[in-house]
């Protein structure tokens, strides 16, 4: 981040794209002063603001983990106005960053503990950044368990990553579970065949039945569409998890990142919380305390 | 030495002691602009102010965020960006009530919290703000909010008690403002103090407006799904009105404009209204306030919420005074507190 002023982007160059769905682009860039690429840190589930100049900016999640590789990769949905424009860029285009904001996962809290990840649809984005932290320091967490679901196999993001760990995961303690809602959808059928305790036809809650019984020392972490949240927390609930024990990251209108200009605002006159700096993740608890959060 | 942080300025002296603010900056004070209405104006004299105003419609925090500025102009063919370089000139706000004098204070604290804003900042440290006091008419409710009285965010401020001003000190630059004009000051008497003491009681006597503050964070909570928000979301018209006039309200938006040559354009931060549907917008389609009603609950919520103890509203009355649909804030709080009926 600029000195003078929080609004002030860095300047970043496309180095890659990669399309993985008709509407989705993976992007890496790098920063173009070495200083911004030496200053940029952060945590999974950290946020930055994407802009492209003359039209403007939009919050993405980064969906890695911070490691010694130089440069960001971000997961674009082609979904408004300014992811619009970045799916119209190329390779070598310069892009504007600004961030990283808000709080991220609690990775060093939860050291120690099992992970239960959750991710619907694009919210594998910043889970994805958990599962990479979690791996990198696999010594630190115990076992990790992922539920992803997805609307069709076309639709399915890091499709190449997602198969290798539903086939090969448990040889790096990683359990991939995978349910898809498309009942004529035949290549995630066929997975379905190939590993049934693993895969379902049917909505992300539905993978909690497939789950083992819940170890008392776990977390769950959550990412996904806002009508994802109330269903999964049930399930949580069911499976005996505390409102301190859930973390989800939450979307928001989000035009500045520092909690000044309103738009991610949430809660009452007793709660109010703004979602880009006092999070976008939120522990159970946190939602329980603040109306109209999930 | 206290005695010096209190003095007193007769009315015959403000005239020229406006004068010679002139080398502090240009004065803007309030000016009647029609029947009822006022608005803070750069004069040249005190003579084509109203000092005796009861509001101006837009509060004074215009000097400090602006309506509509740019951050920055980009050129996308050099890849390059260009900051604008806050160069406002030194200003003189005379006449600033308590009611936005705290909500100044406020302010400052979002904007200079943990991201310091250098446009407000620089501005801020331009500007020389004279208070004064001031009657409440029908809307005004800052005493319920405990925002009639100014501890500090000003230079100088004015008590009017009757024929003079008790002028108090709220800063050394304000100090040096009495020291560089000490033949226009006097010092303060016993009588004046009892004038004082008149003018405070007829000022604290004559509200007729209060909202209970008491507790109104846990009622607001309890009351998030009252028909009450039904009741007023039906009424409102979604103008944002209320948020234009407030002297809190500070949400923004970020927009670029490009240039015909598609090449160059700038970057730019405008007041917005979380009263206008397209707030909790996000892209993909999902609105998480898409009813006025959502909006105008949002609305009170934020401003019965507390920072730092204190709370988000000055109760200047002016959002009640503005609205074109007559929908009265203290009104609805009362109705959620079962007040009224």
């Amino acid at each position: 981040m600029k000195e003078n002023n929080p609004l002030s982007p860095m300047k970043a160059r496309i180095t890659e794209i990669h399309k993985m769905t008709d509407i989705e682009k993976l992007i890496t860039l790098r920063f173009q002063d070495p200083k911004d690429e030496e200053n940029f840190s952060y945590m999974p589930g950290q946020f930055v603001k994407l802009g492209v100049m003359g039209v403007g900016e939009a919050p993405i999640s980064i969906c890695t983990a911070k490691s010694d590789e130089p440069g960001l990769e971000l997961c674009i949905r082609n979904a408004g106005r300014v992811t619009n424009a970045v799916h119209r860029q190329n390779v070598g285009d310069t892009i504007w960053v600004r961030g990283p904001y808000g709080n991220g996962f609690p990775m060093e809290e939860v050291e120690g503990k099992d992970l239960l990840l959750v991710a619907g649809g694009l919210g594998i984005a910043p889970i994805r950044g958990v599962l990479q932290y979690a791996l990198q320091h696999r010594e630190r967490f115990g076992e990790i368990s992922f539920l992803y679901g997805v609307r069709c196999y076309d639709l399915m993001l890091y499709k190449d990553e997602i198969l290798d760990y539903f086939r090969n995961g448990e040889e790096i303690g990683v359990k991939l579970y995978l349910s898809y809602e498309d009942k004529e959808d035949e290549v995630c059928y066929g997975l379905e065949c190939e590993q049934d305790d693993r895969c379902t036809q049917g909505m992300v809650t539905k993978l909690f039945s497939l789950l083992d019984q819940r170890k008392k020392n776990s977390v769950a972490l959550i990412g996904g569409p806002p009508i994802m949240y109330k269903f999964t927390v049930m399930e949580l609930e069911k499976m005996g998890f505390k409102p301190e024990e859930v973390y989800m990251t939450l979307e928001r209108r989000m035009r500045c990142g520092v909690g000044q200009c309103g738009h991610c605002i949430v809660g009452t006159g007793k709660s109010i919380k703004y979602v880009c700096k006092d999070g976008p993740v939120f522990t159970l608890w946190d939602a329980m305390n603040t109306k109209g959060m999930i | 030495m206290t005695e010096q942080l209190y003095k007193i300025l007769s009315k015959e002296n403000i005239e020229q002691f406006s004068y010679s603010l002139r080398s502090s900056g240009k004065i803007y004070a309030p000016v009647k602009t029609s029947k009822e209405s006022h608005s803070f104006k750069h004069v040249e004299s005190l003579k084509e102010a109203d000092l005796g105003y009861t509001r101006t419609m837009i509060p004074p925090k215009k000097f400090f965020i602006s309506p509509s500025e740019t951050i920055f102009t980009f050129n996308k063919e050099n890849e390059e960006y260009y900051e604008i370089q806050a160069t406002d000139e030194p200003l003189v706000l005379f006449g600033v009530h308590p009611c936005d004098l705290n909500a100044l204070n406020l302010l400052a604290k979002v904007y200079l919290e943990s991201f310091t804003d250098k446009y407000y900042n620089e501005r801020r440290e331009n500007t020389t703000i004279i208070g004064i006091s001031c009657t409440p008419d029908e809307h005004c409710f800052c005493k319920s909010t405990g925002t009639d009285y100014a501890k500090d965010g000003f230079e100088l401020f004015l008590h009017d008690i009757g024929d003079r001003y008790l002028v108090r000190v709220g800063s050394l630059k304000g100090y040096k403002l009495l020291e560089g004009n000490s033949s226009l000051f006097t010092d303060v008497t016993e009588e004046d103090i009892e004038l004082y003491k008149i003018a405070e009681n007829e000022r604290l006597g004559s509200f007729t407006k209060n909202l209970e503050m008491s507790g109104l964070q846990e009622m607001l909570d309890l009351n998030y799904d009252s028909p009450v928000w039904e009741e007023y979301g039906e009424k409102c018209l979604s103008c944002g009105s209320c948020n234009l006039v407030c002297p809190r309200c500070r949400c923004y938006d970020v927009q670029d404009h490009m240039d015909l040559n598609l090449n160059t354009g700038e970057r730019v931060r405008k007041w917005y209204s979380c009263m206008l549907q397209e707030h909790g917008l996000v892209a993909g389609g999902h609105n998480f306030r898409a009813t006025s009603k959502e909006r105008l609950r949002n609305r009170i919520n934020c401003k019965g919420s507390l920072k730092e103890d204190m709370p988000n509203c000055v109760g200047c009355g002016r959002c009640t005074t503005y609205c074109p649909a007559e929908i009265d804030y203290v009104e609805i709080i009362q109705k959620l507190r079962g007040e009224i009926q």
